[in-house]
Order: structure tokens, then C-alpha cells, then sequence
């Protein structure tokens, strides 16, 4: 059955071994779709994120029901729809931009403008948070509270990075640096804008218009 | 589909490369990463073995007094982290580096520099989880139960600096998932399809979906964690949930076992097909079992809460979800086994620690099944029957695993052989250590001791056995330490190995050792998942056979590779 390990020698000789090299060359690789790397990286990287997301507001939909008093009441959901409008605008700039950048147009402007409406959100939330922090609606005062600032807060820390991103693409793009260059890293940041514009409409339908459980 | 011609490289592309610390620095080859990586793991589990062997001395004799209760903690907090998050995993992730690319046919990673970023990550959470100690360790435990590791009970930074490592780390290994994604997606070279990927491959493949889905529940964790200890959050406490921490961290906790525990079965699907010198038995089985896996990994966390009190039917439906798991683990046991079965067995270093992992895994994964059943876990749980079990599942199955694959791989990496004169004695002490170690810790959790207790009382026999287990660490130790100096040695003076030492048909062997810049000049024609096999027997290749059943009866091996002499 098995022959002794030691008669057997490990090294194969060099007749044994596999002549590769006199092999033609094949094609590299298979290619499996017409979008990038970039493409997709940034889709199974935003799958993670929105575990992340999910997690983070289970709990806080759970934990409202201990909550004490109408916390939620010291939102202004008329005053967040303006710059949420913000937002969700910028994603209408990235698809024009986008498209822009597909024709070979000049986008970099678009881009600008889509990294302008981030900024604008971003300071119409410090606002926010300014205001809540004034009326005692802080990180401790409520169990609603905790998960309002953790879900916002990670949401803002997202739309910070993206608007940054997007303030690089576009200086970039306007003086003519990226063109032509960089397209899946351009497409991966077009998927994360997006998924961060539809991550705040679920936010805003279930911290600010949503009742609770 | 046509292409431009590959620039050919010679054979010593990776000695002209520039030696030094920049280059190790700027990297963003995957097979520099992958062994920056398994000289991380490497480096910790020193650490964490260091930890440990502190911890038995002290837990030696009954009322030793050579560590206090909280000095006692931080170093089991400390232990679990490094050896979990800094060298197993690490670990694994450089094998994944290394290997991937080469089994695919690839040149690289789809994302070399985030690859080299997902590193930087890893090493410097180590940093800072270490750097810890300069405020006072953690002390939660690796598990940091809420509200054990809120600010009230932890008051020291080192909880904070804990949840910061293992965000960092966290993110390093889930954009090395995504890496290992798209290029096993999109880097396979031409004929490989998903169903001829070699077995590590394939494993890790699916282990990088479970990480994709797990390591983001304890990043939500954490952040949680440090919403309450830095900011006054009420996630876990001051009428927050306890419960929640647990849940969370186990839908985490108990996926990162397999994530854990399947790369070490790629690298044991690897070795033992080899050194039996036979295709593995149901590549489809060992392949398949491992989706099932993935998907049930997340459908039993919550047995590691059985003691928090649910209802009835949710400790019953995750019950049996965990006897469920059994069985595709099962189906790879007995695919091991049947490999072994009337193979022409060569008895090396890789193989032997191959066969006693198999030993060691499938007793910790019989221990594992009787945590299934509710009394047994009610009676058991948090006794020192838990360190043992799961000892022998992350040690004697993917540490084993781990010195396998080191074992089989080194003279890919290196170049040169590792040597057997050092390797058979270390291989002994270490198997003959492990299970001093861990085999009587299962009598002493049925005897009642309890699991992160700094000191026990003389109660009979429990003194003697804990020397034992103490005596049979430092064994365990010297193994390991002996393993080392036969890294050191051999890759400076080791037998020179050639591309293919092992008579291995996958494609990483048709490279030079180490393999160039790029890996491939040229690859073979992939029909089938052993393409060097076919090359070399034109006459009898693996793609051109009905089944892998021998058709006269002689078993399912084949004679001509069975008698495949050099």
C-alpha cells in the first residue's frame, strides 16, 4: 500500500519535470463583464457597508421601543427636507456629469457642482446637530438619540468622504488631468454617491417620518 | 480574444529586485504582501504564545499568586485579540495573498495597492491595539461583553484602543475579501473555470463572501461600543440593551470561526491529495460543502448565547442549525479520509501535520456538535470544556493547518526545502504538546472549573491536571520555537527545491520557485482541475475521464499515478 516515505526521493529529476515553457502563450484571462474593476470592488465594498448600515438601524428601531418620552419630536423634518433635497439633487449633477464623462464631453464642472450640493448637506446637518445639542437632544439624553447621532453621523461621515472625493475628481477633471485615465476609479465613486443618496432616503423615511415600532 | 505578448522574464527577476526596506515598504506585489503577511501572524502569535505560557504558569499551581485577577484579564483579553485578529488571520490572509494569483493563473490582484493598503491596516491596528498598553491594557476579554467593557466597569483607554485595532483590522481583511473577490471573479485565466479551481482557491473564495457579510456586524458593533464609551451612548447601557452586544458580536464571532477555519481546509485539500498521490475524492462534494457552510455559519451565532435565556424555539432552532453544520463538515472529513484511502502515502512533514489535523479537527468538531445539544451547553458552557473545545478546533485544526501549508509552500516561496531532520521531532512535540494541553482541559471543564479565572482552588486532581496542561504548553512551545529556527536555517542554507518538489499538479507548481514578478511566462492549457497533470500524461488526463472511479474495479485510484515514481 504505502511505500516507505524515505525510499521515495522528493526532488523529481530534471527530465520529470513539466517543460512549460514550450508552451504557447494563451490569452491572459477571461474577461467577464464590460465594467470595470473599480465597478465592481466598489459594489461588493458598499454590500459590507450596508450590513454595516442595516445592523446600525435594527438596533435603533429596537431600542426605540424602550425609549422614554416623544424624542423624536425635536426633529424638524421640514427643515432636513431642504437639504436633503440637496443631496438627492447632487445625484441628478453625477448622472449628467457621468453621462458628460462617457461622451468625452468636459465634465468637470458637474463633478464641482455635485461635491458643492455634499457640502451644503454637510452644513445644513452641523446646523442640525447644533440646533438638537441647544434643546438637550444630545447623544445620552435618549436611546432614540444615540441611534439618531450613530446612523446620521456615520451617513455624514460618508457624504464628507464622497464630496471630498468628488471635489478631487472634478478639480482634477477640469484641468484636464483624468481624461481618459482613471475611469473605473470615476465609475466606483459614481456607485458610492449614489448608494450614500439612497441610504439618507431610508434614514429620512425612518428616523424623521417614521412613528416607530 | 487576443493579446499582447507577455514580456518574458528570466528565472532570477525576483533576486534583481532591490532588497531592501523600501521596497518591503512600497509593495503591492501579492506574493510580497502574502508573506509580509505571514511574518505578522508570525510575529504575533510569538507574542500571544508568550501571553499564554505566562497565563499556564500562573494557572500551574492551584492559589498561585504570580499574576493579579485584573493582570489576569488584560493578558487573556490581549491573547484572544493578537491571536485571532494578528496571527491566525493574518496568516491565512498571506496564504490567500500568496496563493490565489498562482492557483488562478492570475498575475496579480485586481487591486494591488488597496491589497497593500489592507496590510498597512492590519499591521497597524497591531500597533495600536499594543500601543494600548501604555494606557492599560484591555481587559473585556476578546468578546468585550457589554457592560463589562463600558466605561463604567472599563475605565482604562485600553477598551478604546481595542475597538480602534480591530476597526482597523476589520476593514484591512474585508477590502482583502473584496480583493480575492473580483480577481477570482475576473483574473481566472482561460479554461479555468469555477468548477477547476483548485480547493484552496475555492475556499477561499467563499470564505471572503463570509467575510464580506460578517466583519461589517462587528464593525457596527464597535462603533456602537465606542458611541457609548465616548460619547455617553445607551447602545448596551443605562437602559440600552446588554443582549444586543452579544447579538452582534456573534453574528460576527461565529462566521469568523469558519472564516478562520476554512483557508486551513483549502491548504489540507491541498496537501493530502498530493501526498496520497491521488485526485481528491468528490472535488464537487469539498467544493459544494463549503457554500453550505458559509450560509450556515451565519444561521447558528446564536448558539453561543444559549445561556442568555431565550425562548424555547429559538434555542431549538439554532440547536439544530448547529447539528445541521455538521454534515458538510462532515462531507469533508470523510473526502479527506477517502483521499487517504489506498493512496500511495508519503509520509513528509506537510502530510503529517495534514493527518493530525484531520484527527485533532474532527475530535474539536465532536465537541463542538455536543455544545448543540441545550443541557450539555447549559451544564458546560464557560467552563474550561469550552477552551479545550475550541483549542482544538482553531489550533489543532487551522494552526495545523497553518504548519501544512507553511511546510508544503515554503519551497514555492523560498526556493529551498525546509529541513525534515528539524521538522519531524518539532512536528512531535507540537502534536504530542497540543493535546497535553487541551485533552485534560475537557476533564476539567466536566470537573467544573470555570474558563478566565486567574486562580482555582486545590480541589482533587485539578492541581495535577493543570500542571499537566502547563508542562505540555511549554512542549508546545519549543516545537514552535524549533520550527522557527528550521524557517531561519533552511531559507539560508536549505536543500534547493526546484519548481515542483512535491510532484504537486496544480497550477502554482508550473512556476519557477519563488515565481517571478508577474508569476507565469507561460501557462499550460487548463482543461481540467489538475493542468499539470495533464501535461505531464497526455495519455491519461484528468478531463478525458468518465469519472474519477477506476473502471476495473481496482478502487478509485489509478495505478499509473499510484506507481508515479521520479
Amino acid at each position: 500500500m504505502s511505500s516507505k516515505p524515505s525510499s521515495i526521493p522528493l526532488i523529481p529529476s530534471v527530465s520529470q519535470s513539466l517543460d512549460v515553457s514550450a508552451l504557447p502563450l494563451p490569452p491572459e484571462h477571461m474577461d467577464a463583464s464590460p465594467r470595470s474593476n473599480g465597478f465592481w470592488g466598489m459594489a461588493v465594498f458598499l454590500v459590507t457597508d450596508t450590513v454595516i448600515f442595516l445592523l446600525l438601524l435594527v438596533a435603533n428601531i429596537y431600542l426605540r421601543r424602550y425609549s422614554q418620552g416623544p424624542a423624536q419630536g425635536a426633529l424638524d423634518p421640514g427643515t432636513t427636507i431642504w437639504f436633503s433635497l440637496g443631496l438627492w439633487a447632487s445625484s441628478g449633477a453625477l448622472v449628467l456629469a457621468d453621462s458628460f464623462r462617457k461622451q468625452a464631453k468636459v465634465s468637470g464642472l458637474l463633478y464641482l457642482l455635485t461635491a458643492a450640493l455634499g457640502f451644503v448637506f454637510l452644513y445644513g446637518q452641523a446646523q442640525e446637530y447644533l440646533k438638537l445639542n441647544a434643546q438637550g437632544a444630545t447623544v445620552d439624553a435618549d436611546l432614540f438619540f444615540t441611534g439618531f447621532y450613530t446612523l446620521t453621523g456615520l451617513h455624514g461621515l460618508h457624504v464628507a468622504f464622497g464630496a471630498l472625493a468628488l471635489l478631487v475628481t472634478g478639480v482634477l477633471r477640469f484641468r484636464g488631468l483624468l481624461d481618459g485615465r482613471r475611469e473605473g476609479f470615476t465609475a466606483a465613486l459614481g456607485l458610492y454617491w449614489h448608494f450614500v443618496d439612497a441610504v439618507w432616503v431610508v434614514l429620512f423615511l425612518l428616523l424623521y417620518v417614521w412613528g416607530g415600532p | 480574444m487576443t493579446t499582447a505578448p507577455v514580456p518574458v522574464e528570466t528565472a532570477s527577476a525576483p533576486l534583481s529586485r532591490p532588497r531592501n526596506l523600501t521596497r518591503w515598504l512600497s509593495t503591492t506585489d501579492h506574493k510580497d504582501i502574502g508573506m509580509m503577511y505571514l511574518a505578522l501572524g508570525a510575529l504575533f502569535f510569538l507574542i500571544g504564545g508568550v501571553e499564554v505560557l505566562i497565563m499556564r504558569l500562573q494557572l500551574a499551581r492551584p492559589g498561585n499568586t504570580l499574576l493579579e485577577a485584573t493582570t489576569y484579564n488584560e493578558f487573556f483579553t490581549l491573547h484572544g485579540t493578537t491571536m485571532i485578529f494578528l496571527a491566525v488571520m493574518p496568516m491565512l490572509l498571506g496564504f490567500s495573498n500568496y496563493l490565489l494569483p498562482l492557483q488562478i493563473g492570475a498575475k496579480d490582484m485586481a487591486f494591488p495597492r488597496l491589497n497593500a493598503f489592507g496590510f498597512w491596516l492590519t499591521a497597524f491596528g497591531g500597533i495600536v491595539l499594543y500601543l494600548s498598553l501604555l494606557e492599560g491594557p484591555p481587559d473585556a476579554g476578546w468578546f468585550a461583553y457589554a457592560p463589562l467593557s463600558e466605561r463604567p466597569f472599563s475605565s482604562s483607554l485600553g477598551t478604546d484602543f481595542w475597538a480602534a485595532a480591530l476597526l482597523m483590522m476589520g476593514m484591512g481583511t474585508t477590502l482583502t475579501a473584496l480583493n480575492i473577490i473580483i480577481t477570482t471573479a475576473r483574473y481566472r485565466a482561460v479554461g479555468m473555470g469555477l468548477w477547476k479551481m483548485p480547493l484552496f482557491s475555492w475556499m477561499v473564495f467563499v470564505n471572503s463572501f463570509i467575510i464580506a457579510f460578517a466583519l461589517p456586524s462587528l464593525s457596527a458593533a464597535l462603533i456602537m461600543l465606542e458611541v457609548d464609551r465616548a460619547l455617553g451612548g445607551r447602545f448596551f447601557q443605562g437602559g440600552g440593551s446588554p443582549v444586543l452586544w452579544q447579538h452582534y458580536f456573534w453574528l460576527f464571532g461565529h462566521p469568523e470561526v469558519y472564516i478562520m477555519v476554512l483557508p486551513a481546509w483549502g491548504i489540507i485539500s491541498e496537501v493530502i491529495p498530493v501526498f496520497s498521490r491521488k485526485p481528491i475524492f468528490g472535488y464537487e462534494f469539498v467544493a459544494g460543502s463549503t457554500v453550505a457552510i458559509a450560509v450556515l455559519s451565519f444561521a447558528v451565532y446564536a448558539h453561543h448565547m444559549f445561556a442568555v435565556g431565550f425562548a424555547r424555539p429559538v434555542n431549538l432552532a439554532f440547536a439544530a442549525s448547529t447539528m445541521l453544520i455538521a454534515i458538510p463538515t462532515g462531507i469533508k472529513v470523510t473526502n479527506w479520509v477517502a483521499t487517504l484511502w489506498k493512496g500511495s502515502i508519503r509520509m513528509t512533514v506537510p502530510m503529517m501535520y495534514a493527518i493530525a489535523f484531520i484527527v485533532q479537527f474532527t475530535f474539536g468538531g465532536i465537541t463542538g456538535v455536543s455544545f448543540a445539544v441545550l443541557p450539555i451547553d447549559w451544564q458546560l458552557t464557560d467552563s474550561y470544556y469550552v477552551v479545550a473545545h475550541f483549542h482544538y478546533v482553531l489550533m489543532g485544526g487551522t494552526l495545523f493547518a497553518l504548519l501544512s501549508g507553511l511546510h508544503f509552500y515554503f519551497p514555492k516561496m523560498t526556493g529551498r526545502m525546509l529541513s525534515e531532520g528539524f521538522g519531524k521531532p518539532a512536528f512531535w512535540m507540537i502534536t504530542l504538546g497540543f493535546n497535553g494541553v487541551f485533552l485534560v482541559q475537557h476533564a476539567l471543564g466536566m470537573m467544573g472549573m470555570p474558563r478566565r479565572v486567574y486562580t482555582y482552588p486545590d480541589l482533587p486532581g485539578w492541581g495535577a491536571l493543570n500542571m499537566f496542561s502547563t508542562v505540555s504548553a511549554f512542549v508546545l512551545g519549543l516545537g514552535l520555537v524549533l520550527t522557527l529556527i528550521n524557517i531561519v536555517i533552511s531559507w539560508r542554507i536549505g536543500r534547493v527545491a526546484g519548481d515542483n518538489p512535491w510532484q504537486a499538479w496544480t497550477l502554482e507548481w508550473a512556476t519557477t520557485s519563488p515565481p517571478p514578478k508577474g508569476n507565469f511566462v507561460r501557462l499550460p492549457p487548463i482543461k481540467s482541475s489538475r493542468p499539470l497533470w495533464d501535461l505531464a500524461h497526455p495519455e491519461d488526463p484528468d478531463h478525458q475521464r468518465p469519472t474519477r472511479h477506476d473502471q476495473q474495479g481496482k478502487g478509485h485510484i489509478r495505478l499509473e499515478e499510484k506507481d508515479h515514481e521520479q
